[in-house]
């Protein structure tokens, strides 16, 4: 198929995707993640296009800080946002940091954390008196990611939270869906989630971006295909711009750690050690 | 051809089952397959955990024939790669962490869901049944409306049996309706007992089996749920479904809880059976067969030259079988996880006796399981074949520090 009209065709189903969610919720209950990463500004990039097109006001637009970010993806999140009169809201878990004087691989002592922090650690079943500080390790990653979005979702009684997973990132999301409800619990508020951009491959996030010249951030261009914390990404092909690479045979998240840390996740809870 | 679905539970205890003669209804469904079923009243595990279990079903080589590895060594063929390069579909949907792509298991498959990307709750760290069929279901379906013509490899396994046994209130209430627990009181009963290991009062271990009984009401009717999705797309017909578990579960039969690194009948003795639509009264094989025979069989099903690398044999035709006992492996381990320090233990069936050796203090016993079924007496003193028994078992103890 040509691919202008492949691309004319997937952005056709993002935009339904996206008015379907702007017809169940208003505006003002929705929430943009926005990590600077290609997927995420594509997914901006396509919402921003359905509000003018509706008339419908750009919901909140977020970021989550885990404390260990690239400077290229920081700095790329504040050019575009100024290009594209985004009010960019930096969420950050400051309490962590402060335990840990903003340093990784230092240690954090659980009891020097807030009372929501050593909440939200009990509730995942973390016992231990402290853990070293690193983004992508069970207890950090919770704190700095989860905990942040959470406090997010509550206090901004977000009900629909728009995110850009994509169906080809992993086997286990080949069968996923555009809408997920997400039950609420202790600290967990109940919201839903909607990939608009579920149907892209990773091949399509880049000829989308070069044929709409769309901003990226320029760690694609050395290598990198996926971008997480810094210590837990690492390039694919080192100098091999993202685009050029074997992207079909070579798993998008090979260079990153945290499939491992899942797996270690439920080990645990399984023997709740 | 037809398609090949193998079905797996997690921690499924044989005497759970109606098939075989359990009196409290906890399956009526699988028991209402019975008329389609081929049954195997000697089945055994391989390993009675699912790291030293899975190795034996998934890709029929024993647990530590290449070392202690954490993760599924290359040198092993998984039924999935072997399927998929004679352009078999092969799709799996699960839940178990040891199971995950992390160690290595997602080799082979077409689609494979492990639920790692997913949310699971605080108290269970697994996605329930219902959710595993939602998967299947949204795979099938699309399956069958684009790529129908091409038979598949479908695995499907539950974990809902499997600790902290938390089932839902209504199969408690079905189970045992004078029990009334809380979802927290379920999960301090299993922290505060089974994690301890502690079979101190009977009571308490009485009282998780019941929960476990429920988690298996429970999950016979998510097998019940997984049929009718076949059936609603028209396959159920056009199928052989293979159904198992990994091992069972211990509740004080010999002091521990769980299923730690033990080979009593009650973590190794299996159900297993062959469920055939075109089949239309109930068959029993007596065979004395192992988890290692199911991906050979799967092979001979789909009509595929049999693997090098497999180490056991198609259990199908049934009069071709060789009886030749069966064998077992595993670390032995208390609680959730293997330490460095655990030492192997190893065990080997053939007829009704069986020989275990734990290579921790170098010790042995010998059951005969007809005469004591529940493996209280160790012979290992008296029983005149003792030796020779010694001399089968030896000979696999850290065979790969050899090589």
């Amino acid at each position: 198929m040509d691919k202008e009209k492949r691309n004319k065709d997937l952005i056709d189903k993002s935009k339904q995707v996206i008015r379907e969610a702007f017809e169940k919720y208003d505006s003002s209950k929705c929430a943009i993640t926005w990590t600077g990463g290609k997927d995420s500004t594509t997914d901006l990039w396509i919402i921003r296009q359905v509000c003018t097109e509706e008339n419908i006001p750009l919901p909140q637009v977020i970021t989550i800080d885990e404390g260990d970010a690239f400077p290229e993806i920081t700095d790329f999140l504040v050019r575009i946002s100024q290009k594209w009169h985004i009010d960019l809201k930096w969420l950050c878990n400051f309490d962590v940091l402060t335990a840990c004087l903003s340093h990784l691989g230092n240690t954090v002592q659980v009891e020097r954390l807030n009372k929501r922090n050593q909440e939200e650690l009990k509730r995942i079943g973390f016992t231990e008196d402290s853990f070293v500080f690193e983004a992508e390790s069970f207890a950090g990653n919770h704190l700095m990611k989860t905990v942040v979005l959470n406090e997010f979702l509550e206090e901004s009684k977000t009900e629909l939270l728009f995110m850009a997973l994509r169906r080809d990132e992993q086997a286990a999301r080949k069968e996923d869906e555009y809408f997920t409800p997400k039950e609420g619990g202790y600290l967990l508020p109940e919201h839903t989630r909607v990939s608009p951009i579920l149907h892209f491959t990773e091949r399509d996030i880049w000829d989308n971006t070069h044929l709409h010249n769309l901003p990226y951030c320029p760690l694609y261009k050395i290598g990198y295909r996926s971008l997480g914390a810094r210590s837990s990404s690492n390039p694919g092909d080192i100098g091999v711009p993202a685009w050029e690479q074997d992207l079909e045979n070579v798993p998008e998240r090979a260079g990153r750690r945290q499939d491992k840390e899942k797996a270690m996740e439920r080990l645990r809870k399984l023997g709740y050690m | 051809m037809k398609n090949i679905i193998l079905l797996t539970v997690d921690t499924l205890r044989k005497d759970s089952l109606g098939i075989y003669n359990d009196k409290e209804n906890l399956t009526p469904f699988l028991d209402s397959l019975m008329n389609h079923s081929l049954v195997f009243t000697r089945f055994h595990s391989s390993g009675p955990y699912t790291q030293a279990s899975f190795p034996g079903i998934l890709t029929s080589s024993y647990y530590l024939e290449y070392g202690r590895p954490q993760k599924l060594s290359p040198r092993r063929v998984v039924i999935s790669e072997a399927l998929q390069k004679a352009n078999i579909t092969t799709a799996a949907f699960h839940s178990n962490p040891y199971l995950s792509d992390y160690f290595g298991w997602n080799r082979g498959w077409d689609v494979f869901y492990d639920s790692m990307q997913d949310e699971v709750s605080d108290m269970i760290p697994y996605v329930r049944g219902d959710q595993i069929n939602q998967k299947v279901k949204s795979w099938l379906d699309r399956y069958i409306q684009t790529d129908s013509r091409k038979p598949f490899f479908l695995w499907t396994h539950y974990m809902d049996v499997h600790e902290p046994y938390v089932p839902k209130k209504q199969y408690l209430q079905l189970v045992d309706s004078s029990i009334s627990m809380s979802e927290q009181e379920m999960f301090d009963l299993f922290k505060n007992t089974l994690l301890k290991r502690d079979t101190s009062n009977p009571q308490l271990v009485h009282l998780l089996h019941k929960l476990y009984r429920a988690g298996v009401r429970e999950t016979d009717d998510y097998i019940k749920d997984f049929f009718n999705i076949l059936q609603q797309n028209q396959v159920l017909e056009n199928s052989i479904i293979i159904f198992t578990t990994d091992h069972g579960d211990e509740f004080g039969e010999h002091k521990g809880l769980s299923h730690d690194g033990k080979f009593y009948s009650e973590l190794v003795d299996s159900p297993f059976m062959i469920i055939d639509f075109d089949q239309n009264q109930k068959k029993t094989c007596h065979n004395l067969v192992s988890n290692l025979d199911i991906a050979p069989t799967i092979l001979h099903l789909f009509d595929i030259p049999p693997e090098e690398k497999f180490e056991g044999q198609s259990l199908l035709p049934i009069d071709r079988y060789q009886e030749r006992g069966v064998f077992g492996e595993a670390i032995g381990k208390t609680g959730s996880h293997e330490k460095p320090t655990d030492l192997p233990v190893y065990y080997y069936r053939e007829n009704n006796i069986k020989i275990i050796y734990y290579q921790d203090q170098e010790r042995w016993e010998i059951y005969d399981l007809e005469l004591d079924p529940a493996e209280q007496n160790n012979l290992i003193h008296s029983y005149p074949r003792a030796g020779e028994l010694k001399e089968k078992l030896l000979p696999r103890v850290n065979r790969w520090e050899n090589r």
